[in-house]
């Protein structure tokens, strides 16, 4: 179907002067430039007509245009434009987010907020990709991770212990303040190495097994965790109170500099007392991201990374070769645990709180999809998946739900639905594109020729 | 020539983003006096008086969900009281915005929501005060943000927050750390649940029962209101016979009810929340034991959510009852209840006096949030729409009465109004 | 030689003390639950039956659902996750059809009763069916050639889809069935009493077993089942259609998804679009519990976490209590995957054997 629609395509196209040869043999910038310059056309021509119009629309259609038409990479140093330069719109953002037009259907560019809840995901997608992407394990706990980053939050960086009084560099205590109270960094690095520490011990006893009861079994581990943090406030009876139960541990200290850094270089001292602590906190959030694609990138090149591509297509074939298998995938597991707990940790700090019912099975799987669509095994389409699903999750959905009652007069509550069209975008991905949108060349080679792990159906039985 | 090409595009690139933060910079600021909070977490400013509004007072309340008739008549109740003072507070004008502080997904209130529309509050200066929340939880959240605002705390007057530790010394660390700049900034309108426990528990005893089963839903709310009800029925002489938690998940409490059957309780307290599956826990327990008495609190108000099995229980709800309330409160049951068309809960009557008390404050101090805060506290209801009262200096309320229901169909009939005594809180 | 006697006993002296290890703990942990439940029995035998009987019931109705699973797993070694999501929406259907086509109430006849839930289990068991056939058509049969995780996710997505369907149809609210059972005790013994409402899910269930043990064991069908979950090749080889014969097996798996689901909503009395998560997740625990691929042995499972769950909150003595129930269930899962993933009974799939 799919070669059908594009040859009737150039059909018309050629009988309208420019064949499939002709547009073939134009140089390359030419062709990115007008592909390019008609989608842009389109998506203006929808703003002017059914969104919010501004000026700037013409500015982002530029800045976008200049991104993407030349062929940076033929430059010295030409790969690091691009990237740089969405490094440069994330954290110019809050200062230009306000004048950016309204996108027909999904209405409004996110609020600083919803953005930095979208770099925190980023993180935690990056970390799944590491255990789903690199080593293809499948990882349908990783919630616990999260959790456990949050409550290590929680346990250091808040008044939970009252009747110990520790201060390492916190900002922020308040009079008569009590509890742990490590500076949120050092508590962002513990968090992370702590899940990393009971990542190992999950991975221990569970890496032997074949995927599918990997898959239960990390599911089991990450319904266990939030009963653990709900049972808590008495732990096995014993009256002593981990986790503070079902009111979770409120509220977490957040990140500073302290006065000295205030006074003499302008670095904010508490960011939750800063007026613009969103921003703040963004920052902060695209530093770490920046720090986990950093890692990310080593680690795929490195031979840790290279062992983790041959485990996931040929398990046999990789031990054969003498890589350690359970080392290998419990270091893809202690990897993905470390990012999951640092973003537990940072998000605690942001929504000032470690509470149980945050953590349940559907983020593991929401985290999931955001690999799968953004591109399994590929870093830039993992942050893309990440990004666009969690703000569907924050505001999209919300903003999609209002689109449709202005416009279509239909009352759909689409944020209801919200799992629905996350399993619908599981399901058709993995049917038409199981290499995700943005996919790495290697997993979709994997993916459409096959890899020597038992196939479901034999080819050989097929319609037998 | 590649290089002078690169060179252009960069100078491009910057001139673009130039431009983009100078167009920013150039929008004209809208010419309003007072900045309302976004559509993504607030409904649009409601304001029917002359002129423009001076500043907003938010309604912070978990509009989606089961719970959503509710809150939706509680911040109606909201607009009905400030319509009464004429849209001012002293002689400023004073808009409303109702904002949301749950999500679909969650079905109730969802944390991130809550820090975020906290946060909206503290950066955003027309807003003076904020009347909610609706959950305690969602409470524990943004008490602690409001109060860090600069340039002064938020204050914030709660019409339903029942957990104790808001105000008083409860867990570890309570209150004071929900006041990091050390000052209060939090008051409410309803008695707490360390009242609320204990009233039942008086009334149990009333029944003439000697053993009790205490049983909680394993949520802030439930777990805290079980608490204070073993703790005064312990007190009183009963013997508490078990507690147990129940999970809102399970499919069926008949080995729980036959545990309750075996431990011969007469009677069996159920903190938490209707909504908790709390129906189908109350038939099973009935159909082991039909004989045994019912003690709900108020997470229990709602004879529809409850059903048919729950006819002849005993339910708490703080305050007087609708019926019973005098002066200014029978004005707003007729007046309110006429402009909705029904019996107004009695959650909407705490959502019109926090909105009153609010503005209250907010009409001795107008544009001075600081000042507007502390002035809360000590502040003098008189003929309020729940009576004449006072909020005490940690933000409680001095009226403490919980009247005790009897679910007769579809509707709770009061039965007895109690006034638990000190030597019961705590 | 002389030199070989030595070297062997010692061998064999350090395998035995490690390789005993394991088992001796398991036992060690099997005698104090029988402990446990001895003396609960003892402190009150009559009670200790009524609990028993709370806890066969709810076993029958987890086997229904754990049959279904590891149907497909055995043929398939695919963990169906939407299969406790049919199962939410036979208990759905059930409810719209008792209620709606039907018009059951407290006051109709006993032979309408009768009449209303055997038309009701034969439409819901054979919706489904279908539904069950259809999903693994379009979701798992075009990935035929891809990593063994492909179909796994998809059956995630699948689940949350369904869910979805529910709450568009009915709300995200519990739906209530009527309850139309027959009150009262089938017997009371001296303090044991057995309801008609536990009889009936026995009557249900009982005759829906025995049909499906005929089924795999005396039909071609059954055989072709039997045969394919074997060994697939040798089956293809022999002649027997492979895509077929796997199309019959979610179409089976399918109606005892529907048979379970009409039960539930009898017995339970209520619905809601995440009951077949929940459910499922347990009946996949039993499933695991009795040998993943055994029939008999999803039976046992679940009957096994039917008596564990109904101990663990009803006993008096020293019984963790309901706070823990869910925690219990998964701990066993993740221990026997871990510790013994072939079950009680040991597996029957294309690789066990």
């Amino acid at each position: 179907m799919h070669l059908r629609v594009s040859e009737g395509w150039w059909a018309a196209l050629g009988a309208a002067g420019m064949s499939h040869e002709r547009w073939r043999a134009l140089p390359r910038t030419a062709r990115r430039a007008v592909t390019t310059g008609v989608w842009l056309a389109i998506l203006l021509v929808l703003i002017a007509f059914f969104g919010v119009w501004k000026t700037t629309a013409l500015a982002l259609a530029a800045v976008v245009a200049l991104l993407v038409v030349p062929v940076w990479t033929r430059l010295p140093y030409g790969k690091f434009v691009v990237p740089l330069a969405a490094l440069g719109l994330a954290v110019a953002y809050p200062y230009y987010f306000g004048s950016m037009p309204q996108v027909p259907i999904f209405g409004p560019f996110p609020q600083v907020s919803t953005m930095v809840v979208m770099m925190i995901f980023t993180m935690m997608a990056l970390g799944l990709n590491f255990v789903v992407g690199y080593a293809g394990l499948l990882d349908l706990g990783y919630v616990a991770f999260y959790a456990m980053g949050a409550y290590m939050a929680g346990w250091f960086a808040s008044s939970q212990f009252a009747h110990q009084k520790l201060d390492f560099g916190a900002v922020g205590l308040y009079e008569g303040w009590s509890g742990f109270h490590i500076s949120l960094w050092l508590v962002l690095l513990m968090a992370g190495i702590a899940t990393a520490i009971v990542g190992v011990l999950i991975g221990l006893p569970t890496l032997r097994l074949r995927g599918d009861y990997l898959a239960i079994v990390t599911l089991g581990f990450g319904e266990i965790m939030p009963q653990i943090a709900r049972n808590g406030d008495s732990l096995f009876g014993t009256g002593f109170n981990l986790t503070n139960g079902t009111n979770g541990i409120t509220p977490i200290d957040g990140p500073g500099f302290g006065n000295w850094a205030e006074q003499h270089l302008h670095l904010p001292a508490n960011y939750l007392n800063a007026a613009n602590f969103d921003s703040l906190y963004l920052w902060t959030a695209i530093v770490l991201v920046l720090i986990t694609v950093f890692c990310s990138l080593r680690l795929r090149d490195s031979r840790l990374g290279r062992a983790w591509i041959a485990i996931r297509e040929d398990e046999t074939a990789a031990a054969a070769m003498g890589i350690p298998l359970m080392r290998t995938k419990t270091w893809a597991y202690a990897t993905g645990a470390f990012f999951g707990g640092v973003a537990g940790a940072y998000y605690a700090s942001y929504k000032s709180g470690a509470f149980p019912d945050d953590f349940f099975f559907n983020i593991s799987v929401f985290i999931l999809c955001m690999v799968i669509l953004g591109g399994v095994g590929n870093i830039w389409g993992v942050i893309f998946g990440a990004c666009f699903l969690a703000y569907l999750d924050r505001e999209g959905l919300a903003n999609v739900g209002a689109w449709f009652s202005d416009h279509l007069h239909r009352q759909i509550d689409v944020p209801k639905y919200e799992f629905g069209i996350f399993g619908a975008i599981l399901v058709i991905t993995m049917l038409f594109r199981p290499e995700g949108l943005i996919p790495s060349q290697r997993r979709a080679a994997e993916f459409h020729e096959g890899v020597h792990d038992e196939p479901l159906y034999d080819a050989e039985t097929a319609g037998a | 020539m590649s290089k002078k090409v690169s060179l252009l595009a960069f100078v491009g690139v910057a001139a673009i983003v130039a431009a983009v933060v100078a167009g920013y910079s150039g929008v004209a600021r809208s010419a309003t006096q007072v900045t309302a909070l976004p559509s993504s977490a607030c409904g649009p400013i409601v304001y029917k008086g002359s002129g423009k509004p001076d500043f907003i007072i938010a309604s912070d309340l978990p509009l989606q969900g089961a719970i959503r008739k509710q809150t939706v008549q509680i911040s109606r109740a909201m607009i009905w009281a400030l319509q009464q003072k004429g849209w001012k507070a002293g002689h400023w004008k004073i808009g409303y915005q109702s904002c949301d502080d749950s999500t679909a997904q969650a079905g109730g209130w969802d944390s991130a929501k809550c820090a975020t529309n906290a946060r909206l509050y503290a950066s955003n200066t027309s807003v003076m005060a904020v009347v909610g929340t609706f959950n305690s939880g969602c409470a524990e959240i943004e008490v602690p943000i409001l109060n860090r605002s600069h340039p002064g705390p938020v204050a914030m007057v709660s019409p339903a927050n029942t957990y104790p530790g808001l105000t008083k010394k409860w867990a570890a660390g309570e209150p004071n750390k929900y006041y990091p700049t050390g000052r209060r900034n939090y008051a409410r309108v309803v008695a707490s649940d360390d009242f609320q426990g204990p009233a039942d528990a008086m009334y149990t005893k009333s029944l003439g029962v000697t053993k009790v089963y205490v049983l909680n839903d394993r949520q802030v709310y439930g777990a805290g209101v079980a608490g204070t009800y073993a703790a005064a029925a312990k007190k009183l002489g009963l013997k508490v016979v078990g507690t147990a938690g129940w999970d809102a998940k399970q499919s069926s409490y008949e080995s729980l009810a036959q545990h309750i059957k075996s431990s011969g309780a007469q009677a069996v307290f159920l903190g938490g929340i209707a909504c908790n599956n709390g129906a189908k826990l109350m038939q099973d327990i009935k159909s082991v034991n039909p004989k045994i008495h019912l003690q709900m609190p108020d997470g229990f108000s709602d004879p529809n959510a409850n059903g048919a099995v729950a006819n002849g229980a005993y339910i708490s709800v703080a305050g007087q009852p609708p019926q019973g309330l005098k002066g200014f409160g029978a004005t707003f049951v007729k007046s309110f209840g006429k402009s909705i068309g029904a019996t107004p809960n009695p959650y909407s009557a705490y959502g019109a006096q926090a909105m009153l008390v609010a503005l209250q404050a907010v009409g001795l101090h107008g544009g001075d949030r600081a000042a507007v805060t502390r002035s809360i506290f000590g502040l003098r209801i008189n003929n309020g729409v729940l009576g004449s009262f006072t909020i005490n200096s940690s933000g409680d309320t001095s009226l403490t009465p919980i009247t005790i229901y009897k679910q007769q169909g579809k509707i709770l009939k009061p039965v007895k109004t109690l006034i638990p005594p000190a030597s019961l809180i705590g | 030689m002389a030199t070989n006697a030595a070297p062997v006993t010692s061998i064999a002296a350090r395998r035995t003390v490690g390789s005993y290890a394991m088992p001796a703990i398991a036992a060690l942990l099997v005698a104090a639950l029988v402990l446990w439940l001895v003396i609960n029995f003892t402190k009150g035998p009559a009670y200790f039956f009524t609990i028993s009987f709370i806890g066969l019931t709810n076993g029958a109705v987890y086997a229904l659902v754990a049959l279904g699973y590891t149907l497909v797993y055995g043929i398939l070694e695919l963990i169906n996750f939407a299969h406790g999501d049919v199962f939410m929406l036979a208990g759905l259907f059930s409810a719209s059809m008792i209620d709606g086509v039907f018009g059951v109430t407290t006051h109709s006849s006993t032979g309408y009763l009768v009449l209303a839930i055997v038309g009701s289990l034969l439409v819901a068991m054979v919706a489904c069916g279908l539904i069950n056939a259809t999903i693994e058509r379009i979701a798992y049969r075009p990935l035929r050639s891809a990593p063994r995780l492909a179909p796994l996710i998809t059956a995630i997505g699948m689940s949350f889809v369904l869910e979805d369907i529910a709450i568009g149809w009915k709300g995200p609210g519990y739906t209530a069935v009527p309850d139309v059972l027959p009150k009262g005790n089938v017997f009371s013994v001296s303090g044991v009493t057995y309801t008609w409402e536990k009889f009936i899910v026995v009557l249900i269930t009982l005759p829906v077993l025995l049909a499906l043990i005929w089924l795999v064991q005396r039909t071609r069908q059954g055989k072709a089942m039997r045969a394919t979950a074997q060994d697939r090749d040798a089956a293809a080889m022999m002649g027997i259609n492979v895509n077929r014969t796997i199309s019959f097996t979610f179409l089976i798996a399918g109606a005892l998804a529907g048979a379970g689901g009409l039960v539930y909503a009898l017995y339970f009395g209520q619905i809601r679009y995440d009951t077949g998560f929940q459910l499922g997740l347990i009946a996949f625990t039993a499933a695991v519990l009795g040998g993943i691929g055994n029939l008999p042995g999803a039976v046992l499972g679940a009957l096994s976490i039917g008596f564990i769950q109904a101990y663990n909150e009803g006993l008096n003595w020293h019984a963790p209590g309901s706070n823990w129930t869910q925690s219990i269930v998964f701990s066993i899962l993740i221990l026997i995957l871990v510790f013994r993933p072939e079950g009680l009974l040991g597996e029957r799939t294309p690789e066990g054997g």
